[in-house]
Order: structure tokens, then sequence, then C-alpha cells
């Protein structure tokens, strides 16, 4: 098993407008989630978010153009790619919104002026994405756009290393982007999983709360002397038992976790410490407490990092594998802050102070509807 | 060795002022269960992989591999209107419905699988994308079989849904369900290769050297005209597939589907690239 090594990152969310700051921010444990109030609808739309703090308006439809180039741009740069290598780079986009927020405000505009002639979807298909980082980056390698629900991001990355290992690619940039829209924030209103705080794995748990970010990687073939960080590799499967519950019995979650540790030859205690998907739903964090522990005698330590970043959605296997690579590379795991008491049915708990982070494997789960079950395998080593 | 054990093409062009042809009698057939909150990109998901797989027993390993240009483009277009133009919030099936792995977890759930499950586009080339990770993951042991599907749904009124793509007033759109199952191994079933050339000399060097009288070439739309024509010009100066006749943005997938599961001879060549992307040729042999 090569894997793949991580050259470069770069990251925008709620934590701050970098990922060197956006740790830091994480080790603090810093949430600053902001109260939104949508009054536009029948029903107003009312719950925390973490937005980026670019000062722009929440749904100004240049975001997207604005704030996609500088993460990739970030990962690009400290890869260190060639010219002719940025040229070639193929993208692996995940994303749950795409340009649908630019897609409403076009729609918005028309019916304003012209509701006769105003045609829904006017912007349509998934590709603008790469569009914006061809245009603004230079790449004009393939592209892949997943949209997998919450497993986007993660999804983009294994189909990477997957193409990076058969010899296809030498490099990738994996990116996943999640910005505000009204789709998804009514969207998930209307679903009532939304609380007023996210208490990951807490016996209060409620719900989850929702989050913009973008992160970008640069995964590549080869290493140099400072590199450390290599995913090694992962697995995806699919819960049929509702698109948007995974079976609260852990099954699938167990499946995936099994064929996470046999694809990249590791046994359960070899695992140093989880990333957990850690929506703070009650039926989501049940299913994932419940799968670990049919795999794992005992459970390794357990970091959430969405109360500090909110659920970024389609993008949060990118957004919180950057996050959680920067505290390895810090040397540290990071704490949940959120969590206070522990759910006896759960029988799993994360940790609530920061904890050092050895050399060794560490996993990290993420779970969406459609069934989608990931898990990515990251190791560190020491320099 | 990947070979193409079955497949499944529905291509149904839309004439202008026709309604959607209704679906849900042959779905009754092909489910096992009847699913209440599905919509038209999903039915016809179900419908072509059922088809596609025709009731043989799938590898537990099977991956679902879900490629589309637009997604469920009718459902996006319903759940916008809720939100926009009437300001309610979305119904839970519309919002839920818009995500392209819904399709995805149907068609696992209707075929008993519970392997990895795919929704990939490139926006006139999600073909490509799809064929590209499916062989990528049977090729590293990944999954053990692979079905493969492109969907394309057409939106109502036609004239709006030529506006939304930018395409010719006149252009009949068509909708469509194409499917491949794949799996390493031998036999009499097709075999689904893909080369990689970094110069498009080297490709060219390549088609000369396997191209047979009756071998079949598509060149991606992707492709810039010029190299495209040149390929044409050596090889086969056929327009396939022939947008004209019916158009969606995965046409290419139409043409690949028909002929895997015809009795025809030969190979079918599909060609894409650039000098920056490298170029890559997709061929499905006898």
């Amino acid at each position: 098993m090569a894997g793949a090594y991580i050259r470069g990152m770069g990251l925008s969310c709620a934590l701050g407008e970098d990922a060197a700051s956006s740790v830091s921010a994480l080790q603090r444990r810093q949430m600053r989630p902001v109260a939104l109030r949508l009054e536009e609808f029948t029903e107003p739309v009312q719950m925390p978010y973490y937005r980026i703090p670019d000062r722009a308006e929440l749904f100004d439809a240049g975001r997207l153009a604005r704030l996609l180039p500088p993460a990739a741009r970030a990962a690009v740069t400290q890869a260190g790619l060639t010219p002719g290598e940025i040229r070639r780079l193929p993208l692996f986009i995940g994303s749950s919104c795409f340009s649908i927020g630019v897609s409403e405000a076009r729609y918005a505009a028309a019916l304003a002026q012209q509701p006769q002639t105003a045609i829904p979807m006017p912007l349509c298909g998934y590709q603008d994405m790469a569009v914006v980082l061809q245009q603004t980056l230079g790449c004009r390698g393939d592209t892949y756009t997943y949209n997998t629900a919450c497993t986007a991001s993660a999804n983009a990355l294994l189909g990477a290393l997957h193409m990076i290992e058969l010899g296809w690619y030498r490099h990738a940039l994996v990116v996943g982007a999640e910005l505000a829209n009204r789709t998804t924030l009514a969207g998930f209103s209307g679903l009532q999983i939304v609380a007023d705080a996210l208490r990951p794995f807490d016996a209060a748990r409620k719900g989850l709360v929702l989050g913009e970010g973008i992160g970008a990687v640069v995964l590549s073939a080869e290493t140099d002397s400072t590199n450390r960080l290599r995913v090694l590799g992962g697995a995806s499967n699919c819960d049929t038992w509702s698109v948007t519950t995974a079976d609260t019995g852990g099954k699938s979650v167990a499946a995936v976790l099994s064929q996470a540790l046999e694809q990249t030859h590791l046994q359960p205690r070899q695992v140093r410490a989880i990333k957990a998907h850690g929506t703070a739903t009650p039926a989501g964090d049940t299913a994932e407490a419940l799968g670990m522990r049919q795999v794992f005698a005992g459970v390794p330590p357990l970091s959430v990092l969405k109360p500090c970043l909110g659920h970024t959605l389609g993008a949060c296997g990118i957004n919180e594998l950057i996050l959680f690579a920067g505290a390895l590379q810090r040397g540290f795991l990071p704490a949940t802050p959120g969590f206070a008491t522990p759910d006896p049915a759960l029988g799993v708990q994360p940790i609530t102070a920061p904890e050092p982070a050895p050399d060794g494997h560490y996993l990290l789960n993420h779970f969406g509807f459609g069934g989608n079950n990931t898990v990515l395998v990251l190791e560190k080593t020491a320099p | 060795m990947i070979r193409a054990i079955s497949a499944c093409d529905y291509l149904q062009p839309v004439p202008d002022g026709a309604a959607l042809p209704p679906l849900e009698a042959a779905l009754k057939d092909l489910c096992r269960e009847r699913f209440r909150r599905i919509d038209r990109f999903i039915q016809l998901a179900l419908l072509g992989s059922a088809r596609c797989v025709a009731g043989r027993t799938l590898r537990p390993d099977c991956g679902i591999y879900l490629g589309s240009g637009l997604g469920p483009i009718g459902n996006n277009i319903v759940t916008q209107q809720q939100l926009i133009r009437d300001a309610e919030i979305p119904k839970p099936v519309n919002f839920v419905n818009t995500l392209g792995s819904s399709a995805g977890f149907y068609v696992a759930r209707n075929l008993g699988l519970q392997g990895q499950n795919f929704f990939i586009s490139r926006r006139g080339a999600s073909l490509q994308a799809v064929l590209s990770a499916a062989i990528a993951d049977l090729t590293c042991g990944v999954v053990g079989q692979a079905l493969l599907g492109v969907v394309e749904e057409v939106a109502l009124p036609l004239a709006e849904h030529r506006l939304r793509q930018h395409l010719p007033g006149d252009l009949t759109l068509a909708e469509g369900s194409h499917w491949l199952l794949l799996q390493p191994g031998t036999g009499d079933s097709r075999s689904l290769e893909l080369k990689h050339f970094t110069k498009f000399a080297a490709l060219e060097d390549f088609l000369k050297s396997v191209w047979r009288t009756g071998d079949r070439l598509c060149c991606a739309r992707s492709m810039e005209a010029r190299v495209a024509g040149a390929l044409r010009r050596d090889f086969d100066a056929g327009a396939r597939p022939d947008p004209a006749a019916a158009f969606h943005d995965s046409l290419e997938a139409a043409w690949l589907a028909a002929f895997a599961a015809s009795p025809e001879p030969g190979t079918l060549f599909l060609a894409d690239g650039s000098p920056e992307r490298g170029w890559s040729l997709f061929y499905l042999g006898a």
C-alpha cells in the first residue's frame, strides 16, 4: 500500500482564513458561531451558524469566486509545484452546495426584474467550482466532482489517492467547498435536526450546527524530507437502512471501519486515535459509537472538530483532514468542546482536553445522507 | 482485464409539446419494493440499473459509479421554486433528493448492494469521469465489480431546459440511463481498457497499431475540434454519437452502452484529452 503524501494544505473556515491560524484557533478551542435569522420565508429560519469571517454579505453571490481560489492557491504554493505541474494538475472536488448560492441569486434577481421569463436553476450542473479553479490557478488537468453528501470530499480524496497509486497522476488537488446558501439552510431547518449548540456524543445532544469552509490539499506520490503525513488509504460503503440516517445498530459503520483497516493492513490496536464524524444528532452519534465499539475492544481517543467549525457538509472530509493533520503536525490531538455528559447508551466519549499525538495511524470518519460512509487512514511519521 | 458483462441503454428523445413517458409501470416490474419518495432522476437510475443487472447476483463488494452532468435537475427546479419564488422552506423529500447520492442510495437498496456508492460529475464528460474512477478502483482491487451508470434527465418545459444549457432552440433533447456492469476476468463478454498518453502522436500511433476495419471511434466533445477532426479523418469519419439526433449532456454514454449491449463485431474507441490534460483512450473490445 503506497498511499499518497499531503504536500500542501489551504483552508478558510470559521476558525480562520488560512490553515495555520485555523489550527491555532482549534488549539485554543475557539467556537464562534453567529446567530442567523432568515426572515424571507413564510416560517423564519433561525439557527447558529459557523461562517467564514470575510465580512461580506452571507449570500453574496461573488463569495464563491472570491473564497475558493485562495485556499487552493495556498495548498499549491505550499506543495511547491512547478508551473508545468500546476498546468497538468487534476482537480478532485467534493461539495454539497456547488454553485447553488449563485443560482439562487440569479433566479431571485430574474424574478424581481421579469417574473414571466425567470427560469429556475439558471446555473445547473456541478462544474462551476472546477471552472473557477481552472481559470484562477491555471490548472488544466482532468476534473472529478463528487456529490455524495457529507462524504463528498473524503470520497474525492480516495478517488485521487487510487489514481495516484496507479501512476495516472503524480499530484492531485483535492478541494472541499461549502458556502452558505438558502437551499441548505432552509432545507436543514425543514429536517428539524439543527440544534442550538453542537454537543457530540453528549447525553444532551440534540442535533448539528451548520458551517461553511473551503479546504484544499495537494496529494502527491512523492514526499520530501519535511513531509510527515501520508494518506494510507480508506474505505467507503453504502448503508441502505435509511436515506438520511445510518443504521443505529452501527453495523454499516463497523463494516466500513473494518474495511479501512483491512485495506491498509492495520489491526485495531494500531490506531492511535479517531477523528470522529460526530454530528451530534441522536441517531448519527449512536450509529457511529456502536459501530466503533464493534471494531475496537477499547475505542481509541476520539476528537470531534465540528464544535469548532460547524458541520461543513460535503467539505467536511477535507476541512477536518486539514485541521486534524495540522494538529498532528503540532503534536496534539484536538479536544472536543461542547461535550459534558457521557451518554451511557453510547459507551464512548470524546477527549475534552488536548492530548499528545504520537507517530502512528489515525482514522477519520465521515458519514452522510444517501447512506454514504467513508473512513480515511492517515499516517504520521517522524521527519 | 476488465470486462463489461452486461449493459443497458435507455435513450428517449422528448419531442416538443410531449409529456415525459411514465416509468412507473416498468419500475413496478424492476423494483423489489415500491419507492414512494423518488423523482424522475431516481426513476431513471432505477430503470437502467435494474435492466443492466437483469436479475444477476452481484458481488457483495460491487461498487456503484453514477455519473451525470446535470443531476436531479427536475427536483432541483421544484426545490428552488419553493425556496425563492414561493418563499417556503423546501419539503424534506425535495431537499434530500437534491443530492446526487440519493439516486445511488435507491439503486443500492433495490439491488441489495452495500459497497461504495459514488456520484461523480464532469460537465459534458461525466462518462469519462465515472469510467476512470471505476477502472481505477477495479484495477486497485478496491471493488470486485462495478455497476456504472450515466443518467441525464430532461426538465420541462423544453425551451427553458435548452436555455439553461445554452443549447440551440431546435435541438431535440433526450433523457437517458446508460449502464455497464464491469468486473475483472476473462470470458466472452467485451473487454474494457483505458490507456493514457502524454503526447497526441502516441495516441495516434497506438490507434494505428490496433485499428481494424469495422472499428468505431468517438472523439469527446471536450476535444479541440482540429484534433478531433484529424482523428476522424484518419480513422472513422462518422459523427458518433450524432448530437443532432437527440441530445443530452452525456450522449457518449448512450453510444457506449448501446454498443456494449449489441452483438456487433469490432472495437469502439472513445478518445479524450488535450495537450495539458494528456490524452486518454477508452476502448470496448469484441
